[in-house]
C-alpha cells in the first residue's frame, strides 16, 4: 500500500513533506477571528445592601436618629434632612466615618433618580469603610 | 528525505491529524469559554464604582444574577421576564431550596440609566420572596476603555 502512495506522490512531489500554505491560512484566518471578536472583560465589584422587608417599611416611618440618612434624589443628594452637593456629601461621609464605621447607612433612593446616581452614592460610602447599607425606596 | 521517510515510520510524523485535533480542542475551548460569559447581556451598561469591594473570583454557585436593562425590563440568563413570572420563578426557587431559601445571593445588574423605580420593583419582588442578599453589580476598573 505505502508503494502506492508513494508513486502516485512521486509524479507530483519529488520531496515529500508538509505543505504548511493552507494550515497558515487556516491559522490566520483563526488569528483574525480572534482579535475581532476579543473584549477584555471588566473588573466587576460588588455593593452588598439590605433592604427592609416590604411591610417592615411600611410600619417604619420614622428611623432611629443615629443612622446617617443618606437621600438620593432625582437632582442631587441630601444627608440627614439637608441637600447637599457630591463633594459636601463625600466630605460629610468621610466626617461621619471617622466616628464610627459600624454606623448604619440607610440610603433613600427617589423613584425618578437614576440607579447609576444610587451607586455612586454607595461607592462613597464603600469608599469611607461604610459597610451597614440599607437602602430604602420611596418617593 | 524521501529515502528516510519511506524507510519506516522513524523518519518523519504525519503533523496532520496531529494538527486537526490540536485546532478542534482550541476552538472547543475557545467556544465554550465564550459562552460562559455571553450568559448576561452585554447591553447593559454598569454603573462604576472604583471604591466598592471586588466582585469574589469563586461566588456562590446558588447565586441568581438579574438583570435590569436601561428600559426597565428584566433578565435572568438573558430570559426576558415579567414582573409576576419573576415572582413565580423567585418564589419557586426558594421554596426549592427549603431552609437554605432565603439565603441565596441575589446579584442585580442594573443599567446605570434605569430610573430607580424599576430596579426598586425587582428588590421588592426578592424581599417578598424572602430573599434578604442582595447585592449591586458594578464596574470596578474598566478595562476595555
Amino acid at each position: 500500500m505505502r508503494r502506492n502512495k508513494n508513486r502516485r506522490f512521486a509524479n507530483t512531489n519529488d520531496e515529500i513533506e508538509l505543505s504548511m500554505t493552507p494550515m497558515i491560512d487556516v491559522v490566520f484566518q483563526l488569528l483574525i477571528y480572534f482579535l475581532v471578536t476579543f473584549s477584555t472583560a471588566d473588573v466587576l465589584a460588588l455593593l452588598d445592601i439590605s433592604r427592609p422587608a416590604p411591610d417592615a417599611a411600611q410600619s417604619q416611618q420614622t428611623p432611629p436618629a443615629d443612622m446617617i440618612r443618606v437621600a438620593v434624589l432625582k437632582e442631587g443628594f441630601a444627608i440627614n434632612g439637608r441637600a447637599v452637593s457630591v463633594e459636601e456629601l463625600d466630605a460629610l461621609l468621610k466626617k461621619l466615618a471617622q466616628i464610627s464605621t459600624k454606623q448604619t447607612v440607610m440610603v433613600n433612593c427617589d423613584d425618578q433618580s437614576l440607579h447609576g446616581k444610587l451607586i455612586q452614592a454607595l461607592d462613597m460610602c464603600a469608599s469611607h469603610g461604610l459597610t451597614q447599607i440599607a437602602v430604602m425606596s420611596g418617593k | 528525505m524521501k529515502r528516510n521517510f519511506q524507510k519506516g515510520g522513524s523518519g518523519g510524523i504525519n503533523m496532520t491529524p496531529m494538527i486537526d485535533v490540536v485546532f478542534q480542542m482550541i476552538i472547543f475551548f475557545v467556544c465554550t469559554a465564550q459562552l460562559e460569559r455571553e450568559q448576561f447581556s452585554e447591553w447593559i451598561t454598569l454603573p462604576d464604582s472604583p471604591n466598592a469591594p471586588q466582585m469574589a473570583q469563586e461566588k456562590d454557585p446558588c447565586t441568581i444574577t438579574i438583570e435590569v436593562d436601561e428600559k426597565g425590563k428584566v433578565f435572568i440568563g438573558r430570559t426576558p421576564l415579567s414582573i409576576s413570572k419573576l415572582r413565580k420563578v423567585l418564589t419557586k426557587t426558594v421554596a426549592d431550596y427549603g431552609v437554605y431559601g432565603p439565603s441565596i445571593p441575589i446579584q442585580i445588574r442594573a443599567d446605570s440609566s434605569v430610573p430607580h423605580s424599576f430596579v426598586r420593583q425587582t428588590m421588592d419582588i426578592c424581599t417578598e420572596s424572602g430573599l434578604y442578599k442582595i447585592a449591586f453589580i458594578a464596574v470596578k476598573d474598566s478595562v476595555s476603555d
